[in-house]
């Protein structure tokens, strides 16, 4: 019995042992197909060539890819136990495997039925960083041990390591232990105390639940761990375990990734692998010298910041994880050079670029547009009388639209000028039904705007969404005295050695005659002079400069578009998810009040020190003095009057000497034309 | 059931686990296992496919250098053929619209002062060169076509165009711009040799014309002077049909350089063709106190 149980054993041996090779042999013809083949040196993964980006100063913005290799003798030792007794303790003994690890790996695994535990080595892990997915299946598992068997076999176990302290993920965007000591303690690898070498190792396993900038208790367990592991494996004795528990851990604050220069980064990055490639970005070696002047854009950023904190304290709205958001971008007006472009007010808290999303409506700020075109194509001039009444305009086929002012107050006959000041809505209406929407569009695309518009009369109100990049070029245009710039965000990209690849040459195109331009720019000036953003002088801003505010229904949005003669900026303050923007008096953030004093403080800084620089009056442009009510030429029974500038051709009248009973109009309407002084033909 | 074999053969059992026992004392302490496949995976490693993360690296980064050189290389033949251009006309004549040519100031300038006529100065006056160029610094000159209209634009250090000169394409239409320079003799570029005159006879009725007729039928002397030209001979003939679009007769001023013989093409009307050619052609008349006798070419060719 004993003897046919032992015949039993020894054949199940036999078979098992049979089938076992078999398997091996099996498995490994079937996956050595897909093993992939070693590099003949390890030092070569890490040499990759840094993409460079650069600011309009020559300052480095960032590096892509950047990686900071170290060779192991710059490697204080006491990571380099910590990170043995953490992660392989046996590393100076095995071959690529260690059966102890794996055995206790595979019962954990096989007995909840799912893989818990890897069970891997340092160098297994080296294997999987370098060649393998992060997915967890067997097979990539068996791939990634025969490939660690080939790298000891190839390389030293002192290869071997270095390899794996310059590859693994630290957290907080820290690649290798350079770069992670720098991260956590800005100091060098070879500078690292135990503790700081125990933080430093536990961190590869999870590099989020156990960071010290995020979970700080956590992560002093897990050093304390692994100090413990390093007595077990007598790296350090006790007592400096206790003598390193008790020290200082000379954790530096955590670089938060607020930096508003991101914004524009990351939209250059993502043009130019739209036009190059991403390859050709990440790994092309480039230097990429941008238009961003940081200067500026901290100005543009402390002043958003200051005046949307003021706003908030205002603000009815109690949840403070909603923050009103500002989009904002300046122009260099000579150039087309975008100098500033803020996305949001925290680049770390929300990555979504407001500053080119076209997704928030315009309002008023889209006026300018719509005048423009009644004054090139229907004869219209600053001075021409138009009536502020209510107004209902038929549309066939839907609700008839109703357009209201702001107030819903009407001021009867007035000027071209002093409406655009006002930012009547009922003018605007009556202008787009006079021009036709089409018409406005064309003018828009002149002046850069490309986002879809709608071709419906609302769109005098600016109904169809725009970016601030938009506006900002698009005023731009009106700065430039009908020269539109392409706006460019970049000067030139040189590759790794300096030899050019790129270089942007100025592209501008006079779509408007600058005296066609010139009274619209001139009615601008006068929206901050005495109009809805004169709260722009009222705080301080000296220099000439014309603009206009812009809020939509509910006060959901609140522009201001702006230039100077050097600079055109647009600023656009909103919530995020539309809410209308509402103060603790139930009064509604504006354009003027929400808007208006970013684009002031920020171009008072950015225009600091230098001329007040006044606009160029062209050729054929002439001033007249106006009376605002009837457009006739100012005397001395003028209620109000205001300067406007007109092209040389126009005529403006005197006031008409009081007509006899006999001339007056028999049906008693009222004489005004909507279009008296229009110009010659 | 029996299995014979190993209750005849015991000891090939007993041979077999030995044999493991000595297999996982050698695993144990020797890793047998793990060097072999290491080993032979080592031995193999060079046919096996450069997969994973590390190649794909790789791959794109020799991707990216070869879009980078190309990239470079498509910036490098632009400027070269920009600065291969050899004269003003042909510098306009290469500005595609879609193509923007880039040179440097001093290559624009000498185009500029190198047009063997008064076109240059009739497109953009040298004294609006100097005006520009006592007001800016400017360092490169972009020249671009867009429709009828190119545009000279002089750019600052920052690529800022600090002026901006337009020129009608029709400028290239003018007579003044179609001329052109040859290399070899006068007969070689089509004159007859009974149309071709010795310099000595041409040169000094060209003292006598009037300012106006001197600049249609020849350079600013310096042309020839600054590049050690030698004039040798003037040719005229009539054109062909095909090519009277600007004038009717074209000039060909004959000259050696150190190394060859060059002729300059200009047009000219036919009335100045016509006035030039009777004074020349007033058979054994001693116009300028010499006597009128060459009309049979020098010897030409490269110097010794």
């Amino acid at each position: 019995m004993i003897r046919y149980l032992i015949e039993r054993i020894v054949f199940a041996f036999y078979v098992l042992t049979l089938l076992g090779v078999f398997i091996g042999l099996g498995s490994y013809f079937l996956l050595s197909r897909d093993l992939p083949q070693l590099p003949d040196d390890l030092r070569k993964i890490n040499l990759s060539l840094s993409t460079e980006i650069y600011s309009a100063e020559g300052e480095r913005l960032k590096v892509l890819g950047q990686r900071y290799p170290v060779p192991l003798e710059d490697i204080s030792p006491n990571f380099i136990n910590a990170i043995i007794a953490a992660e392989d303790a046996s590393f100076y003994r095995h071959k690529g495997l260690d059966h102890r690890a794996l055995m206790r790996a595979l019962y954990m695994n096989i007995r909840e039925r799912k893989i818990l535990q890897g069970g891997s080595t340092i160098t297994q892990q080296l294997s999987k960083n370098l060649f393998f997915s992060f997915e967890r299946n067997w097979v990539r598992k068996i791939k990634e041990l025969l490939i660690s068997f080939q790298l000891e076999a190839t390389f030293s176990k002192q290869k071997i390591l270095e390899a794996y302290c310059n590859q693994i993920y630290f957290g907080n965007g820290a690649y290798g232990v350079e770069e992670a000591a720098q991260t956590y303690f800005r100091k060098r690898a070879q500078d690292l105390t135990v503790l700081q070498g125990a933080v430093l190792a536990g961190l590869p396993n999870s590099p989020n639940s156990t960071n010290p900038f995020k979970n700080y208790q956590r992560s002093m367990r897990r050093a304390e761990y692994i100090l413990m592991r390093m007595v077990k494996e007598n790296f350090i004795s006790s007592e400096e375990k206790s003598e390193a528990l008790s020290s200082p851990l000379e954790l530096i604050r955590a670089r938060e990734d607020d930096n508003p220069n991101r914004y524009f980064i990351n939209y250059v990055l993502a043009k130019l692998e739209s036009k190059y490639g991403q390859e050709f970005v990440h790994f092309g070696g480039l230097k990429v010298f941008t238009t961003l002047n940081t200067r500026l854009q901290e100005f543009a950023h402390m002043s958003a910041l200051s005046h949307l904190e003021v706003l908030e304290g205002k603000m009815t709205r109690g949840l403070p994880e909603k923050k009103i958001q500002v989009g904002m971008v300046s122009i260099e007006n000579q150039s087309g050079a975008v100098r500033v472009m803020l996305g949001g007010r925290n680049y770390s808290n929300s990555q979504f670029n407001r500053a080119v999303s076209n997704n928030r409506l315009p309002g008023s700020s889209f006026k300018p547009f719509v005048y423009l075109t009644a004054m090139e194509r229907n004869g219209y001039n600053p001075a021409s009388i138009v009536k502020d009444e209510p107004i209902i305009i038929e549309i066939p086929g839907t609700e008839p639209w109703e357009p209201k002012n702001f107030s819903d107050n009407y001021a009867g006959d007035i000027i071209l000028k002093k409406a655009l000041m006002k930012s009547l809505n009922s003018i605007s209406a009556k202008l787009i039904q006079e021009v036709s929407p089409e018409s406005v569009i064309k003018s828009a695309r002149q002046f850069g705007i490309t986002s879809p518009l709608g071709n419906n009369l609302s769109l005098a109100l600016g109904t169809s969404g725009t970016s601030p990049l938009e506006m900002a070029s698009a005023y731009s245009t009106i700065a430039n005295l009908g020269i539109f710039n392409e706006p460019y965000f970049i000067e030139r990209i040189e590759d790794f050695k300096g030899n050019p690849l790129y270089e942007n040459f100025y592209h501008g195109v006079q779509n408007y005659s600058p005296k066609s331009i010139y009274p619209l720019l001139n009615m601008m000036q006068g929206v901050i002079d005495s109009g809805t953003g004169r709260i722009v002088r009222q705080m301080g801003f000296k220099h000439p400069a014309g603009g206009k505010t812009g809020t939509t229904n509910n006060f959901k949005d609140s522009w201001f578009n702006g230039f100077t003669k050097t600079f055109s900026t647009s600023v656009w303050v909103g919530y995020d998810d539309n809410e209308p923007m509402v103060d603790q008096s139930n009064k509604g953030l504006t354009g003027a009040s929400a808007a208006a004093p970013i684009w002031a403080f920020y171009m008072d800084k950015a225009l600091k020190g230098k001329n007040q620089i006044k606009f160029p009056i062209p050729e054929g442009i002439k001033f007249e003095k106006v009376d605002v009510y009837t457009g006739t030429l100012a005397d001395n029974q003028s209620m109000e009057t205001m300067n406007v500038a007109l092209k040389e051709e126009t005529v403006i009248l005197p006031r008409a000497a009081e007509p006899s009973i006999a001339e007056r109009d028999p049906s008693g309407l009222s004489t005004t034309s909507e279009l008296t002084n229009v110009p010659n033909p | 059931m029996k299995i014979s074999g190993i209750q005849r053969q015991w000891w090939v059992g007993a041979v077999f686990f030995l044999l493991m026992l000595v297999l996982l004392f050698l695993e144990f302490y020797g890793k047998i296992f793990e060097r072999g496949i290491g080993n032979y995976l080592k031995w193999q490693n060079a046919s096996r496919p450069q997969l994973g993360r590390v190649w794909d690296n790789d791959r794109q980064t020799i991707l990216a250098q070869t879009k980078v050189e190309s990239v470079r290389s498509l910036f490098d033949s632009r400027q070269e053929s920009a600065e291969a251009i050899v004269t003003l006309k042909a510098l306009f004549e290469n500005t595609e619209p879609s193509f923007p040519l880039v040179l440097s100031r001093k290559k624009f300038l000498d185009l500029y002062y190198d047009f063997p006529g008064q076109w240059s100065a009739r497109i953009i006056s040298p004294f609006e060169l100097i005006s520009i160029d006592s007001k800016y610094n400017w360092t490169r000159v972009l020249l671009k076509r867009f429709g009828q209209w190119f545009t000279i634009s002089f750019l600052d250090s920052h690529n800022i165009p600090v002026h901006e000169v337009f020129v009608a394409t029709d400028a290239l239409k003018e007579v003044q711009s179609t001329r052109t320079v040859k290399q070899g003799s006068l007969e070689k570029v089509g004159f007859d040799q009974d149309r071709v005159y010795s310099a000595a006879v041409f040169l000094p009725l060209l003292r006598t014309l009037d300012p106006k007729t001197q600049h249609a039928v020849f350079p600013n002397p310096r042309w020839f002077l600054a590049k050690d030209y030698s004039i040798t001979r003037i040719g005229v003939r009539e054109l062909e049909f095909s090519k009277k679009t600007l004038s009717d007769f074209e000039f060909g001023i004959e000259y050696n350089t150190d190394y060859y013989t060059g002729v300059l093409l200009i047009p000219v009307s036919q009335e100045i063709a016509n006035n030039l050619l009777s004074q020349i052609e007033r058979t054994g008349f001693d116009v300028w106190g010499e006597e009128f006798s060459a009309l049979a070419a020098p010897p030409v060719g490269d110097k010794p």
